[in-house]
């Protein structure tokens, strides 16, 4: 058994002269949940269509769950996904459609119809059951094509845009709904919207230009264990005596423009109460102190590392 | 058995999703206006005519509809005409004594039946491609199994249209022609409702293996109304060409790839015959059908 629910190498889809994938590599670690954060056309839907076999790739490897690319005989029922832009069948009705879907997967009846009804009762749709399905709200549909991914409960789920069109409270819901599922599901989410991508995911992959060019656990690229962010109403009149103020191996860069001072520390080193004690009592005295965040946003480690690449008319943005 | 199984589920739900969708109820009504008006109309055609020839050979008047018709049946000169309509002596033999009603149905019914599968079946595929509905099927089964239980579905809606349409045109002629139409008249027409059903066997896979080709319903209906259209273009040309010299000696074969070159052995009566063409029709269905999905299984979706 590989420890990669999903394994892409070099993968490569043309449309014509386009290539939409230019040698995708990723590797996606079982029972996680992993976030695709990349701009509009990058190639992520291509790659989460090809993996799922409605594409057919123009070279590369996919070994989905360790047997090989997929293949409707071998990962029927081990394998879905929520496709974008993917209409439901609007005469049929939620329970009927999701227990059919079960039953091709290869539960039995009974079987079928207690996990669509759980399912569609967990993304709180227990309550139309029976309703047409072209009668439900974009949202609502959205939650019925959450629900069919999950019937059977198959190791590798992949969601294109999961969370848009839902209301907030919503969102909030399905948050938990995919947190919950992540000890015994591998989960893979392409998201436009960083802060669902930061709450959910244990590793993201930035995907440009059809492939990925960074692939790694969230905390590790936030900066969560070993970044301090000290948001300050001042400039500090002496960096440097902070600077000298701190233990080996800790930095101190300050931003002028956004009144900031970053701390990065050797995590293994130290504790963040451990820094807090010695850089709060001077930078309270000297300059004032508006926030501590630990680590930077999801949204701020993309801006810095896409866009500024990307063209200097979005500088302004880092 | 897992494959058979699932193109059984497909084509389960397949009705059910035409059940739900009221495509069951657009095809029986389809059918059934058809074999009704084209009853009524060929009805009312032959009073016409009975009349003129009433008039012409200056015969006793007839109350009914039908009644000169069968009377001209047993003249032999009208037999010898027939015959040779028919080009062949075994269907004229086989066609003899049958009731116009019953023969005039049996006559409109294969005529429209190629256009009315067109109507029913060429936008199906197109549909749940177009609007990527497919795309939560295909991880869960087959492509073959999918296209399999979207064939077996639409012919078995067409099979059900047809025998209503026979049921239709019945009453249709009941109410025209009284008791001119016996009622065991109402078996015989299900009987060519069966044998129209098998004719629309090949036309099915026709125009739901090129469907297979496209994502627009609506080119998918265009694209399969010019195949059939091609077809009969091609058995005119070809029986109007043939000849028994020459490269057009070949033509026949050309004839005999399309649907229309056995429809004159499903009017037989005898078993042999009619078996034949009926393997050979439904043969052709599945080879059209193939020949789409050879492509459909390695298409992007």
């Amino acid at each position: 058994m590989t420890t990669s629910a999903l394994d892409i190498r070099d993968l490569v889809k043309c449309y014509g002269a386009r290539r939409a994938l230019d040698g995708l590599t990723l590797s996606v670690p079982r029972h996680t949940v992993t976030g695709l954060v990349g701009s509009n056309g990058a190639g992520k839907t291509t790659m989460m269509m090809t993996v799922a076999g409605f594409l057919r790739p123009t070279s590369g490897s996919v070994n989905l769950l360790g047997q090989g690319p997929f293949d409707a005989e071998i990962h029927k029922g081990r394998f879905a996904i929520l496709p974008q832009d993917s209409d439901l069948p609007l005469a049929s009705r939620p329970l009927e459609l999701l227990v059919h879907y079960g039953r091709l997967q290869g539960l039995r009846r009974a079987a079928a119809e207690q996990s669509a009804k759980a399912m569609l009762d967990a993304v709180h749709l227990g309550d139309r059951l029976n309703s047409p399905i072209r009668a439900l709200s974009h949202g609502m549909r959205k939650r019925v094509m959450m629900a069919q991914c999950f019937i059977g409960s198959p190791d590798l789920v992949l969601l294109d845009e999961p969370l848009s069109g839902l209301d907030p409270i919503e969102v909030a819901h399905m948050r938990g709904f995919i947190l919950q599922r992540k000890t015994h599901q591998t989960i893979m989410i392409s998201s436009h919207n960083l802060h669902d991508i930061e709450q959910v995911c244990d590793h993201v992959a930035f995907v440009e230009k059809g492939r990925t060019v960074r692939f790694a656990r969230i905390d590790e690229l936030t900066g969560k264990s070993n970044i301090l962010s000290y948001q300050l109403a001042g400039t500090p009149p002496d960096i440097p005596a902070l600077m000298a103020a701190l233990p080996g191996g800790a930095t101190l860069d300050f931003n002028p423009a956004k009144l900031t001072l970053i701390c990065r520390y050797p995590s293994a080193t130290f504790e963040p109460q451990e820094i807090n004690q010695i850089l709060l009592p001077p930078l309270q005295a000297q300059c004032g102190l508006i926030a501590i965040t630990q680590g930077s946003s999801l949204e701020d480690e993309y801006l810095k590392h896409s866009l500024r690449a990307k063209d200097k008319r979005y500088s302004h943005l880092n | 058995m897992s494959a058979l199984l699932q193109v059984w589920r497909m084509t389960c739900y397949e009705w059910f999703d035409a059940v739900r969708s009221r495509r069951v109820l657009v095809a029986l009504v389809l059918y059934m206006a058809v074999a009704a008006c084209t009853m009524y109309w060929a009805i009312s055609i032959l009073g016409q005519l009975e009349d003129v020839l009433v008039k012409v050979l200056q015969l006793p008047q007839s109350e009914q509809t039908g009644i000169v018709s069968t009377t001209l049946w047993k003249s032999k000169h009208f037999q010898n005409m027939m015959q040779s309509m028919a080009q062949s002596n075994e269907v004229y033999q086989d066609l003899y004594g049958k009731h116009p009603v019953e023969l005039i149905y049996a006559w409109l019914l294969f005529f429209y039946m190629p256009m009315l599968v067109v109507l029913v079946a060429a936008n199906r595929i197109p549909e749940e491609v177009g609007s990527g509905s497919v795309r939560y099927v295909m991880f869960r089964s087959t492509r073959g199994a999918w296209v399999l239980g979207k064939f077996f579905g639409q012919l078995s809606l067409i099979g059900l249209a047809v025998l209503c349409s026979g049921v239709c045109a019945y009453l249709v002629a009941l109410i025209r022609l009284g008791r001119y139409v016996p009622p065991d008249i109402l078996y015989n027409m299900l009987a060519w409702a069966v044998r129209a059903w098998v004719y629309a066997v090949p036309f099915t896979g026709l125009v739901m293996g090129l469907s297979l080709f496209t994502k627009s319903p609506g080119k998918s209906t265009i694209v399969g109304m010019l195949a059939i259209m091609s077809c009969f273009i091609v058995t005119v040309l070809v029986a109007h060409f043939t000849t028994y010299t020459g490269w057009r000696f070949c033509l026949p074969y050309l004839a005999a790839l399309l649907p229309a070159d056995y429809e004159m052995l499903l009017w037989r009566k005898t078993f042999i015959p009619l078996a034949t063409g009926t393997a050979t029709l439904v043969s052709q269905g599945f080879f059209f059908l193939a020949a789409g999905y050879f492509f459909f299984r390695k298409r992007d979706c």
